[in-house]
């Protein structure tokens, strides 16, 4: 039933571009447009999802919106397609923004698994891939390993949260052991896979019987107690999980309910990052967590997004994923203001290589010269109470990844 | 051992609230005679009420309870008036009829209360925890458990021992013999329909504050049902309930002692039931 109410989605999304395309055909008189940019930005409008896709095209938005509709110089058209739930939606609508609309640019893309398959489609055509949420462990094609030379992302790797803390907790827990728990699909491996790894390397216990990480099944685990009272029953000295979303949510309120209730619970800050927080509530309370961003770092740049973001209505504070976004946009306006003459996949990509230094509202990052990912802070973040709202406030620095 | 035993409890609890929402599936079809595929959005309806209405005191959550089941109801009526016209055109056309209504419904609830996942906001004596046997569980979760077990009892009553259930079991047997007792059966089919879908608002008021109401309640809930219902034999309210409750251990006692079977467990569990059971189970229409 979701699949068949999803196709309809790209259906209505498909019409809804081609007449902004027509109108925006129109608008330039068919007459040289080489002042006009066409950019894709895909992102989930339907699905689990939602709320996070809703971000990166409300932060992707914000900036043009600040910067009077133009990035480089140029007036930009964005058409927006919907990733839904993951490739079997995704992939059709990427194929639409790189066929039919002739988007010079790529942006959004909530999913790992979306990620993984569009980025072939983006390099097949040497159009820029500028992600600004999950990016996969690319899976080799024909045993080669990826070619990465047009794929950039804005956020970080997947493992790079559980990476990030590993050593705090390690130091808080000393001797103790750590229940690992996550949702079983490709983004909840990645992230486990960073904590355990780098935790058992720095000497730290599994409290998970035969130190194997507990995967519930996604995304049809609503039920936590069961599995969080078998957890209990391995005394952990702390938890460390992942989950995004509705599950995040639930995972949350029925931790306050467990045998687990007062056991100290780490997380890769999408637990309680943005919509879900209000939804957990005070059970969400103490939980402390990893992100490259909180909405109370005390940068000039940050203090001006969230003031702009609070100026445009939008509810709550902005979220990492809507600050990855606008982050995209930021490189690609100090890219395509680089680009002399037409504007291509090519001459934008050569462009995006030579950005250096964003300074961002997360503080300033640059690309990773071959892995095309920030090179970025992360930060420990608790959530608290700040002022009527709860918020994920800082804590202090973790460290820079990835290590260079 | 213990956490055996609270998981077990807990496995009932989940297990009595699918019945609730599988019941109204069950008796729609097996006396109402309609396949809604609608039902999990009326659930899902039921939940985004409850989440909505409720402030945190026990006069809004009365208020939200009832209003969830109202609106149920009042789904069940639009569905009767739907499918009274497509009556004898068989099950395909009220099944493609009824998907349609979960369609539009699912996307009117989305667009009316958003794409997030809503809880509702509980009085503060039903967030907290008690032991049970030395070991923690949810008030609210007990709460819940305490109602299922009631409307079940209530339900097995007006079906088996009132003349209303009474109607409503002789017209799934012999609809002309009903007419014959002057008794309209289609006033009966309609009934059972808004029943039916008092039942589904009700399990979906029920539910939310566990498993909280967003896009895919509606889904997911639906599957469940119809894995229930035909565990349990189209039509056939106890052996609903007992699939109910079945499910509702495999997802919760099975998922932890055999994790990595997990996410094949509950598909694996209705495939073997499937085979074994070779005879109709009584009330089942066949």
């Amino acid at each position: 039933m979701r699949r068949a109410r999803l196709r309809l989605r790209p259906a209505l999304a498909a019409v809804t571009a081609t007449s902004l395309l027509a109108a925006g055909v129109a608008c330039t008189g068919g007459s040289g447009d080489s002042d006009r940019v066409r950019i894709g930005l895909l992102v989930s409008l339907s699905g689990i999802y939602t709320s996070v896709g809703e971000d990166m095209q409300r932060g992707f938005q914000l900036y043009l919106d600040t910067h009077d509709g133009r990035l480089g110089g140029r007036k930009i058209d964005l058409i927006v397609a919907d990733e839904g739930d993951g490739p079997a939606t995704a992939v059709p609508a990427a194929q639409k923004l790189l066929g039919r609309d002739r988007v010079v640019a790529l942006t959004g893309l909530v999913g790992g698994a979306t990620v993984d398959k569009v980025q072939t489609l983006t390099h097949e055509r040497r159009i820029p891939l500028v992600g600004a949420n999950a990016r996969p462990e690319f899976a080799p094609v024909a045993g080669a390993p990826r070619d990465l030379s047009y794929t950039w992302h804005t956020s970080y790797n997947s493992d790079e949260p559980g990476i990030a803390i590993a050593a705090h907790i390690k130091a808080e827990v000393g001797g103790g052991s750590v229940y690992a728990i996550g949702p079983d699909y490709q983004g909840g491996w990645d992230e486990l896979r960073g904590f355990t790894d780098t935790f058992t390397e720095l000497g730290g216990k599994l409290a998970n019987p035969g130190g194997k990480t507990v995967f519930t099944p996604f995304p049809t685990t609503e039920n936590f107690l069961p599995y969080l009272n078998k957890a209990a029953e391995t005394k952990p000295a702390a938890v460390y999980t992942f989950y995004a979303g509705g599950p995040a949510v639930a995972f949350v309120k029925q931790y306050r309910q467990s045998a687990l209730k007062d056991v100290p619970l780490y997380a890769a800050g999408f637990l309680t990052e943005g919509a879900v927080l209000d939804a957990q509530g005070t059970a969400a309370t103490g939980i402390r967590n990893v992100l490259n961003y909180s909405p109370t770092l005390p940068h000039a740049a940050n203090q001006q997004f969230v003031a702009a973001w609070s100026a445009a209505g939008h509810p709550g504070q902005p979220t990492t994923f809507a600050m990855a976004s606008y982050d995209a946009a930021a490189v690609l306006d100090r890219a395509l203001a680089a680009v002399d003459g037409p504007v291509t996949g090519e001459t934008l990509n050569a462009a995006i290589a030579t950005v250096g230094r964003i300074d961002s509202p997360r503080g300033d990052w640059q690309f990773h010269p071959s892995e095309h990912r920030p090179v970025q802070r992360w930060y420990l973040r608790e959530v608290r109470a700040d002022g009527p709202v709860l918020s994920n406030v800082l804590l202090q620095d973790l460290t820079t990844l990835p290590a260079t | 051992m213990n956490t055996l035993v609270i998981t077990t409890v807990d496995g009932i609890a989940y297990g009595l609230l699918l019945a609730i929402a599988a019941a109204g599936l069950t008796v729609a079809f097996g006396a109402g005679g309609v396949l809604n595929l609608a039902h999990g959005t009326f659930i899902a309806a039921g939940g985004y009420i409850a989440a909505a209405w409720t402030a945190g005191t026990w006069g809004s959550l009365a208020t939200a309870i009832l209003l969830a089941t109202l609106a149920g109801a009042a789904g069940g009526g639009v569905l009767a008036a739907a499918t009274a016209g497509l009556r004898g055109r068989g099950h395909l056309d009220q099944a493609l009829l009824t998907f349609g209504i979960a369609l539009v419904g699912g996307d009117v609830l989305t667009a009316v209360f958003g794409s997030d996942v809503l809880r509702p906001r509980m009085p503060a004596a039903l967030e907290g925890t008690v032991a049970v046997a030395g070991y923690r569980y949810p008030v609210d979760r007990l709460a819940v458990l305490a109602v299922a077990v009631l409307v079940a009892v209530v339900g097995y009553v007006v079906l088996h021992r009132s003349r209303a259930g009474r109607l409503v079991r002789a017209t799934v047997d012999d609809r002309a013999m009903v007419a014959g007792v002057g008794v309209n059966p289609r006033t009966v089919d309609a009934a059972v329909l808004v029943a039916s879908g008092a039942l589904a608002g009700l399990a979906g008021a029920l539910t939310t504050p566990i498993l909280g109401v967003g896009p895919g309640t509606a889904d997911t809930a639906l599957l469940l049902s119809l894995i229930i219902v035909v565990c349990g034999g189209l039509g056939s309210v106890p052996g609903a309930v007992a699939a109910a409750i079945g499910v509702g251990v495999v997802q919760t006692v099975g998922v932890v002692t055999i994790p990595a079977l997990a996410p094949y467990l509950l598909i694996t569990a209705m495939a073997v039931v499937l085979l074994v059971r070779r005879r109709p189970v009584p009330g089942q229409v066949t």
